[in-house]
């Protein structure tokens, strides 16, 4: 009974030092927290900012954030300026010297991603452009692997002792993401070049891996609300292309898209921009699933 | 198929200068008063140059440039709104600012005018802190509190008394102006907020002598997360304690407060109802009552059009009556605003 007693008090302590040692992350989105996840296993405690049905344009930078960011060991940052009316704000408040740009502490998952819609001049009169590029990334799978090469790379740098762990969960991620790609070009490889219009200008990595072709948007520049004279151009681009459906993410209202729809018959459909947007997209995997089955049962 | 990602290589980001970021805002108004002489006018009211970067791994600053109209001479002038340092490496949850910066009192005070849901400033703030309000030069230390349930910022300014406003005036002596500000945010659930702060202000008044403020501030917001750009709503008052020492046993007690409502109708539209009550700070038996309603038109995150009109009763004049149109409009970097 003695021997039971003190073998569980070792379990314990062992269970509560393993706690009190990992490494807390913070995220701006979901999807690092879930690639975070992946990477660090049970070495890391994860949080995100923002929810996975939230725009992350939009964040309000609330107080209340700053509290988890000022215990934080890593940070991580979809980049590009996505959160830029946010992030930045947040990071300095803190107080946390091991998370600020440039400190170990900091990771820019956008590192080493090949960009696209990389604008050639800086032009606030074409809308909410991004200088650096489309910084919606995260929405082609195989950036998820750069993604988790640079948290690995983080996760590395703030806890050397475990690299040859993360090594591994990176590894077994890699693969989990190459053999679900097949799976996922699979079932896309029916639907290929079809034509879609999209809410806003935020799937162009997705389109581009699972070869779709995105006509147009709703929004007649990024950032700027549908116009009526948009969505007669729209509805115009429909008939003309028997497209069948319009997606969307869902932080948008669907005012407008309805008019369309009962204007054409064209199908709506709010797909998952992150993981988190609806209950069964859990973690970076099911965002694809999700999107992918969803998308398929629109365009069939 | 293709399931090997592109080489990882490193790409610049930012761009190699170490030029401030740099932002120009414009406020153009319109404006409308039923009483006096000159009852219309158009005039560019502010034009703000912003200067923000880090100076090396240990602080960063920001200047704030202003180039106002004078309402008297007409003439512009330039003023530094804000200058200041900010450390970013103090233990214990520190950070010190040092320069020239608004004094952290109530909500209003710290934000920027263009940045403000009305045009008009508050009467009772107008009244204790002058149309630009309170900011002066000094230091200030905030420390955040390790509470775990909710946000709480404790801050202690003490500047030297530069900024002319009417409850507070440059001491000739060796008297400072203390300000503290203890702020208390909880979040109530993912789209409800709860703001209190708590302000003590002491500082040398223009005869010389003492006076001290109490502020409290309550904002109220509930910002749904999922369509929170689309609908929102902010309650925000605040309420002024003023005990200005006058003369040798003589001391004036007054009080002022506001109170809005802003109300988000659509992705670009805003409505604000707000309610003024003042006492002047020189004759508490002169009281001030204010309406005001304000109709905002955000067309981006860098340009806004806004429509306010006012009533004003006071127990010494008639009724009267303004109106103001503001245009703001903003070109390069523009920070964030606070939440």
């Amino acid at each position: 009974m003695k021997k039971i007693s003190i073998l569980s008090l070792f379990f314990f302590c062992i269970s509560f030092f393993s706690f009190a040692d990992t490494i807390k992350i913070v995220t701006t989105t979901s999807d690092m927290k879930s690639i975070a996840e992946f990477v660090g296993g049970n070495k890391v405690s994860v949080t995100s900012i923002a929810t996975g049905y939230q725009n992350p344009h939009f964040v309000d930078p609330k107080p209340s954030y700053i509290i988890s960011l000022t215990k934080a060991n890593l940070f991580v940052t979809v980049g590009l300026d996505l959160e830029t009316g946010w992030s930045p704000q947040l990071l300095s408040s803190s107080r946390n010297t091991k998370i600020q740009k440039g400190s170990s502490g900091y990771v820019d998952a956008s590192e080493g991603v090949n960009l696209l819609q990389v604008p050639t001049a800086a032009n606030r009169a074409e809308g909410d452009i991004h200088i650096y590029g489309n910084p919606h990334y995260w929405l082609d799978p195989l950036n998820g692997k750069i993604i988790a090469r640079n948290i690995a790379n983080g996760l590395e740098r703030v806890d050397p002792s475990n690299k040859s762990f993360y090594e591994a969960n990176l590894v077994s991620f890699n693969n989990k993401i190459d053999l679900k790609l097949k799976e996922w070009q699979g079932k896309m490889a029916a639907y290929k070049g079809s034509k879609i219009i999209a809410y806003h200008n935020e799937w162009v990595y997705f389109e581009t891996r699972f070869g779709l072709q995105i006509v147009d948007f709703m929004e007649p520049k990024p950032g700027i609300p549908p116009t009526p004279s948009q969505l007669v151009k729209v509805i115009k681009e429909v008939t003309a292309n028997k497209i069948k459906v319009i997606i969307s993410s869902p932080y948008f209202t669907t005012s407008s898209s309805d008019v369309v729809s009962k204007q054409t018959g064209v199908k709506e459909l709010t797909m998952a921009t992150s993981v988190g947007a609806f209950d069964s997209v859990k973690d970076y995997f099911s965002l694809f699933d999700y999107n992918i089955d969803n998308l398929i049962t629109a365009l069939k | 198929m293709k399931t090997t990602p592109p080489p990882v290589t490193q790409q610049t980001r930012s761009s190699l200068s170490f030029n401030p970021d740099i932002g120009v805002i414009g406020d153009f108004r319109g404006s409308y008063i039923s009483k006096g002489q000159k009852n219309f006018d158009l005039y560019l009211n502010e034009t703000e140059v912003s200067l923000q970067a880090t100076v090396d791994p240990y602080a960063r600053a920001d200047f704030f440039l202003s180039f106002g109209r004078d309402p008297e001479t007409g003439k512009y002038g330039v003023e530094v709104e804000e200058g200041y340092l900010t450390t970013l490496s103090l233990p214990a949850r520190l950070q010190l600012k040092a320069g020239r910066f608004r004094s952290a009192v109530g909500r209003v005070n710290t934000v920027h005018p263009h940045a403000l849901p009305f045009i008009d400033m508050p009467n009772a703030y107008v009244n204790y802190f002058g149309e630009e309000g309170l900011k002066d030069e000094g230091l200030s230390l905030s420390w955040l509190l390790p509470t775990k349930a909710f946000y709480q910022e404790l801050l202690f300014q003490v500047t030297s008394g530069y900024s002319e406003s009417p409850a507070f005036a440059r001491s000739e002596g060796n008297r400072l102006l203390y300000v503290g500000h203890l702020k208390n945010f909880f979040t109530l659930n993912d789209d409800n907020t709860l703001e209190l702060g708590l302000t003590g202000i002491s500082g040398p008044n223009d005869s010389a002598r003492v006076s001290n403020m109490g502020v409290v501030d309550i904002t109220y917001k509930w910002k749904p997360v999922k369509l929170n750009t689309y609908h929102s709503l902010t309650w925000q008052s605040e309420f002024y304690f003023n005990h200005q020492n006058l003369m040798d046993n003589y001391s004036m007690s007054s009080f002022g407060m506001y109170s809005f409502i802003q109300y988000q109708l659509a992705k670009r539209w805003f409505l604000t109802g707000k309610y003024d009550y003042a006492q002047k700070p020189f004759d508490k038996t002169i009281k001030e009552n204010a309406f005001s309603l304000t109709a905002g038109w955000y067309a981006t995150e860098f340009s806004k059009l806004e429509f306010e009109t006012k009533t004003t009763d006071d127990n010494i004049d008639k009724r009267f009556y303004q109106a103001w149109l503001r245009w703001i409009f903003v070109i390069g970097a523009h920070g964030a605003h606070q939440y």
